[in-house]
């Protein structure tokens, strides 16, 4: 081996590390770079990675097209909150309660939806986003219907005889930061485990894998039931953030920006997803625009990935991730 | 072919609406045999192994694999517990995805003992895993798909595409293997190699076969025995150059 | 009591009216192209501005406004046809859903942009009651009616008798064949859910004195309403959908009444979901196309 073959191979580890650790940098150090809005930017991008995580287990790797994933954040959103106004519960015991209840609701509503063919299963799912918002909107005695719930008390934290409350957004931003970080590690978890094999030969073709052993169907219901659990865990961080939740939690419009963030940033990769909600939360709250011109740069988005970009950003980051690693 | 047949299936009916495509049929596969099932197309052979693997709910009858009833379980349960794999007419493989892990996936349900435990990514997980890869490399070989075993099985010819879904099937060591039509529409070498793969499973690793083949030839020279449907019926049952002299074989090809 | 129930019973009917001339045209566009059109209410919503703007900004009578709100429709379904929707020919399911969603979210708040987000009154139409059978009905729920009938049964002719429509109806019951028997399938793609769109606008336009507002985000909501009646009945089947616009029309109407009024936009859904567990294919079927 020359010297000069040596020098190549020295910067092609060199190279991905750094800016991994660059990564790792800026993520940490995100509060005293950026502005409050900046930070706020990306406290709203980490909110709605977790049900996009969910969701890119169910869309990326199971392929199962649903748009539910509102309805589950909205039932997280509400359980913390209702735990946190009147029980003032510690934020980990809200978060888990979120995420349990997130699950319990997705079991009995997967089994009859999860029989259905491709389309009918899309509009099921939509049904439970809008049925969720009517049970939000008329279980008064409970949810307050219209009015919502407000001032869900700051996240808190009651560890034995240490107890502190976030209070500031920078503080929020490291929680929802590590929660994230936890999320991300869970999927890759997941997906590297032989299920997550399994998973992807659902999605390539069901039955040649349910003819080869694999129970198609449980691991449907239970993969819908995970990302319903990251739903909820995500809608507790929002219910905590914005210390309101109302009705319009369940909007079909969350669901249709999940899956932009999952199409987006690549359906079926880990990093795309952190990319895309970056990109298309974090972004978007960061430049300030209308609510509709976000919407209609949403809509064209969704255009573009579907004729021409169909893997979304996933290819774009490997090249370049292949090319700093010094790949040819 | 000694003690009770492997595989024992009976009276098994199947309509679609107005057509009987499996009308009360009946058929059975001994212990170590290679059994053939022929007949005219939409004689109702793929509608069979349809019924008797789980695909398709049968309309009547019973289907017991190695004295254990299995009427009625799901064509996944047929597999991971009775160990009797299928194949298709139309070739499947997991497109996206490189010969190796095609196998690796056949063989995953057979090594972890629940669905749970396949979430696990601990040193267990990895020691099956890596035993997997092992029996996959080994099946590879046989198979000879070695050189292309990182390519997207969707990139191969349809004759490679077959010997994948066969050594699939090989993965989790198979009481029997059902085979639809695993010569059609392939070049005679890879038909060489096929028949090789069948007998070697059959005589070395004792898997019991029942082949829904159309060429005449390999039927002959791999099968021990052959049952004849035409028009969702059992015509005749016999010994293979018994069945090519039948007269109403012949009339069944002819008029079908 | 029973003459209330009656009533209810009337008015539904004239919803299930709206919605089966909106829904006739998603199914048979899912028909020909196997998506779903998700933005298919924004083409009510387009039709219906339409109509207002000319009325209010360009002074114009209200028969005038139905043809301004059709043909503005048209317009728009021309540039989408071609843009979008024919390329959706073959492709699979999601890229149906997440095209017309994408579709939606543009025509919607383009034209919140443009108008502004909040509600404008609709001035127009024959809202003075008529009195018909011992009941008194406006004139314009009458002409939804009238005008609901004639679609159904033009388009039965139409798909008898007119090339076009033979070539739908053949595509819609075999692509394949099609292509190999020579039928340009964009091309019947393209007029079908035009057809669609201007349906759509034309509910659209004779629903608004009813309703009298109008506002941006009212083409998401009837694309809720016929969401679920496409499905229930049997997607590209015709006359299913008909007979499930006016169920759901009626079951609407008696919700609203005898439930409350708060529980009417979801009807559609809790039926959906509640008739999908017991039937997986619909009520009707998706052999039956028109
Ligand atoms: N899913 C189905 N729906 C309706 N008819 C079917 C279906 N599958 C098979 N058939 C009919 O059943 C009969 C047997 O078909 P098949 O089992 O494929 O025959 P073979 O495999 O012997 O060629 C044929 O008449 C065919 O048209
Ligand atoms: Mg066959």
């Amino acid at each position: 081996m020359s010297l000069a073959d040596t020098a190549q191979q020295i910067r092609r580890r060199d190279l991905r590390l750094p800016l991994a650790a660059i990564l790792v940098v800026v993520a940490l150090a995100a509060p005293f770079i950026g502005s409050r809005y900046v930070t706020h930017s990306l406290i709203i991008a980490l909110i709605f990675m977790l049900p996009a995580h969910g969701l890119n287990l169910l869309v990326g790797y199971t392929g199962l097209l649903s748009l539910a994933q509102a309805a589950f954040f909205g039932i997280g959103a509400y359980a913390a909150g209702l735990l946190a106004v009147h029980y003032g519960t510690p934020f980990y015991v809200n978060a888990t309660a979120a995420g349990l209840l997130a699950g319990a609701c997705a079991l009995p509503l997967g089994i009859p939806a999860l029989r259905l063919r491709a389309t009918s299963f899309v509009m099921c799912t939509l049904g439970f986003v809008i049925i969720g918002q009517a049970i939000a909107k008329n279980w008064i005695s409970v949810t307050r219907g219209d009015m919502g719930l407000s001032a869900i008390p700051k996240p808190h934290f009651a560890l034995g005889p240490l107890s502190f409350t976030v209070s500031g957004t920078t503080s929020f931003y490291y929680m929802a930061l590590a929660i994230g970080a936890l999320a991300t590690l869970a999927v890759w978890m997941i997906v590297r485990s032989p299920a997550g094999r399994n998973m992807i030969a659902i999605r390539e073709n069901e039955t040649l894998a349910e003819s080869l052993g694999v129970p198609t169907w449980r691991y449907k219901l239970l993969v819908f039931i995970i990302s319903a659990v990251f739903a909820g865990v995500g809608g507790s961080l929002y219910a905590h953030y914005l210390t309101v939740v109302s009705p319009l939690t369940f909007q079909m419009y969350y669901s249709t920006t999940m899956l932009i963030i999952v199409l987006g940033g690549g359906a079926g990769t880990i990093s795309g997803v952190v990319f895309g909600s970056l990109l298309f939360v974090g972004l978007t709250e960061a430049l300030r625009i209308t609510p509709e011109l976000r919407m209609i740069a949403y809509g064209l988005c969704l255009l573009v990935l579907v004729f021409w970009f169909k893997k979304g950003f996933a290819p774009v980051l490997n090249r370049f991730w292949d090319m700093i690693g010094g790949a040819k | 072919m000694t003690g009770l047949p492997i595989l024992e299936i009976s009276k098994i009916s199947k309509s679609y609406g107005a057509v009987k495509a499996v009308n009360d049929v009946s058929l059975h596969v001994g212990r170590g045999e290679i059994a053939g099932l022929i007949g005219p197309n939409g004689s109702g052979k793929s509608t069979f192994f349809d019924c008797s693997t789980g695909l398709q709910r049968p309309d009547a009858g019973t289907v017991k694999l190695d004295g254990q009833d299995i009427t009625g379980w799901s064509l996944n349960r047929i597999a991971r517990e009775g160990r009797m794999l299928r194949s298709f007419q139309k070739t499947v493989v997991f497109k996206a995805l490189d010969v190796e892990e095609n196998l690796v996936i056949a063989g995953q349900m057979f090594t972890f003992p629940s669905l749970f435990s396949t979430f696990g990514i601990g040193r267990l997980s990895k020691k099956r895993i890596s035993g997997l890869r092992d029996r996959a490399r080994e099946l590879i070989k046989m198979a000879g798909l070695w050189d292309v075993r990182h390519q997207p099985a969707g990139n191969l010819s349809g004759g490679q595409q077959k010997l994948i879904q066969f050594a699939s099937m090989l993965m989790p060591e198979p009481k029997i293997i059902l085979l639809d039509e695993p010569m059609a529409g392939i070049n005679p070498k890879i038909i060489e190699r096929v028949i090789e793969t069948i007998l070697y499973a059959n005589k070395s690793l004792g898997v019991s076969f029942l082949v829904i083949e159309h060429n005449i030839d390999v039927v002959t020279s791999i099968c021990q025995r052959v049952v004849v449907l035409d028009q969702g019926k059992k015509l005749v049952e016999g010994l293979p150059h018994d069945i090519i002299a039948d007269e109403r074989v012949r009339e069944a090809y002819l008029g079908g | 009591m029973f003459s209330t129930v009656i009533e209810q019973i009337v008015n539904g009917i004239v919803t299930g009216s709206v919605y089966a001339i909106v829904a006739v045209g998603m199914t048979m566009i899912f028909g020909v192209l196997r998506a779903i059109n998700f933005a298919h209410g924004e083409y009510y919503m387009l039709g219906t501005f339409g109509a207002w703007f000319a009325v209010d900004y360009l002074g114009l009578s209200y028969e005038a406004s139905i043809i301004v709100g059709v043909l503005s429709t048209i317009i728009v379904a021309y540039v989408v046809g071609r843009l979008v929707m024919q390329r959706m020919v073959g492709a699979p399911a999601e890229a149906g859903v997440l095209a017309t969603l994408g579709i939606a979210l543009v025509l919607q708040n383009t034209v919140i942009l443009v108008f502004g987000g909040g509600y404008k009154f609709f001035s127009g139409g024959y809202i003075e009651p008529l009195s018909v059978l011992g009941f008194s009905l406006a004139a314009q729920r009458i002409l939804i009616l009238v005008v609901c009938l004639l679609v159904f049964i033009g388009l039965e002719l139409m798909v008898t008798y007119s090339r076009m429509g033979k070539s739908m109806r053949a595509v819609s019951q075999n692509v394949e064949c099609c292509e190999v028997v020579g039928i340009d399938v964009p091309k019947v793609v393209l007029h079908t859910f035009i057809l669609g769109a201007a349906l759509a606008a034309l509910s659209g336009v004779l629903t608004a004195p009813v309703n009298v507002s109008v506002y941006g985000g009212m083409g998401e909501l009837i694309t809720f309403k016929t969401l679920p009646i496409i499905i229930m009945g049997g997607l590209g089947n015709v006359r299913g959908t008909f007979f499930a616009a006016m169920i759901l029309g009626i079951a609407e109407s008696l919700v609203a009444t005898y439930v409350g009024l708060q529980f009417r936009d979801t009807v559609g859904f809790a039926t959906l979901i509640l008739m999908l567990m017991w039937r997986p294919y619909g009520l009707f079927s998706t052999q039956a196309r028109f």
